[in-house]
């Protein structure tokens, strides 16, 4: 059975579909929360989703990021327990913390004195505690599950390979949100990763059709 | 009286909850499109009464089909029926003419208020 047949032997079609649908109301949610946060304008695109496993993904993320510097990515990892538990992570590319800072104060120059990247760090942290938070928030209540955190963590400009060698586990299934949005006229792109394992998605499956049950 | 809906979406899932939410007992027709450009061409042909519409959209966004449809009917019903519920964008979606804003996912109840207000409001029009 190839990687493939066995993502498709967890969940249908029909399943992905409405997983689409919940990841993207739980990411205009998400967006949302943050626009009120920075009082910006969040102009979302059309999400897509792909299940894949784990030791597939660093083959994903590189044909998906072909026009980002691999050695120079910025990732914000969280971890969250409920029913569905798994971490859950955000990728952008090299320039996008710079970007994001300039949100806040409008200048650019300060980065020139900031070489350990810290504000930079920070930034990371607000901005990827309040997507992930309210996205897997928000994709749980719509489940029915409560869910926790832990706090998140960030590399900033390193190599996709220390997200592979440190942050991922090979064994797990990932639900791939790939989405772009544009914070007021700043094209920030970026990719977020929801890592599970084999237990939760039997959960979510069973979730997924409560869900539908009620507008039988 | 409400007779045709429009319901456009680029979600065939969410396009099936939607219409499951409409009462299947008071003989509505219900038709369907996928994104912008298809709702605009859709509302053409067929005049609907009320239009529920997506925001985030292929090929053209809900922004752009509503000011096009809005252009073309200025007395068009459409509620927008979205997961982007930015203060902004429901505010930019009034501003283009939105009959009402509901956020995603529908309940049954959301559904029908917003049917009996496009039938409230379109009896007021006479």
């Amino acid at each position: 059975m190839s990687n493939n047949d066995n993502v498709k032997y967890l969940i249908t079609s029909a399943e992905t579909d409405l997983l689409q649908e919940i990841m993207n109301i739980a990411f205009g949610r998400a967006a949302s929360d943050l626009a009120e946060f920075i009082d910006i304008f969040v102009i979302l695109s059309v999400p897509q989703i792909k299940l894949l496993q784990a030791y597939d993904l660093p083959t994903y993320i590189n044909n998906e990021i072909m026009d980002y510097d691999r050695d120079r990515v910025s990732v914000v990892e969280q971890s969250f327990w409920g029913k569905f538990k798994g971490n859950a992570f955000l990728v952008f590319p090299s320039g996008t913390g710079k970007r994001m800072i300039s949100l806040f104060d409008g200048r650019d120059e300060f980065f020139e004195q900031d070489p350990s990247h810290e504000l930079e760090k920070e930034t990371f942290l607000e901005i990827g505690n309040i997507l992930i938070g309210a996205c897997i928030g928000k994709l749980a209540e719509l489940l029915g599950d409560v869910t926790t955190y832990s706090p998140p963590r960030v590399l900033v400009e390193k190599s996709l390979h220390h997200l592979y060698e440190n942050l991922l586990d090979p064994d797990s299934m990932a639900i791939v949100l790939k989405t772009v949005f544009e914070l007021n006229n700043k094209n920030i792109s970026g990719y977020m990763f929801v890592l599970t394992k084999q237990e939760s998605f039997a959960w979510l499956k069973n979730a997924l059709h409560k869900f539908l049950e009620q507008y039988d | 009286m409400i007779k045709k809906i429009l319901v456009v979406d680029d979600s065939p899932i969410s396009i099936k909850i939607i219409k499951s939410c409409i009462p299947k007992d008071a003989g509505y027709e219900l038709f369907d499109a996928a994104d912008g450009q298809m709702a605009v061409e859709k509302y053409k042909e067929i005049k609907p009464d009320l239009t529920f519409m997506d925001l985030t959209m292929p090929v053209m966004n809900g922004f752009q089909a509503l000011e096009e449809i809005i252009k073309f009917d200025p007395k068009a019903i459409i509620t927008i029926l979205t997961a982007d519920v930015q203060i902004k964008a429901v505010a930019k979606a009034h501003e283009l003419g939105a009959f009402s804003v509901l956020k995603k996912p529908p309940s049954k109840e959301a559904i029908i208020a917003a049917i009996k207000e496009a039938d409230d409001a379109l009896a007021t029009r006479g």
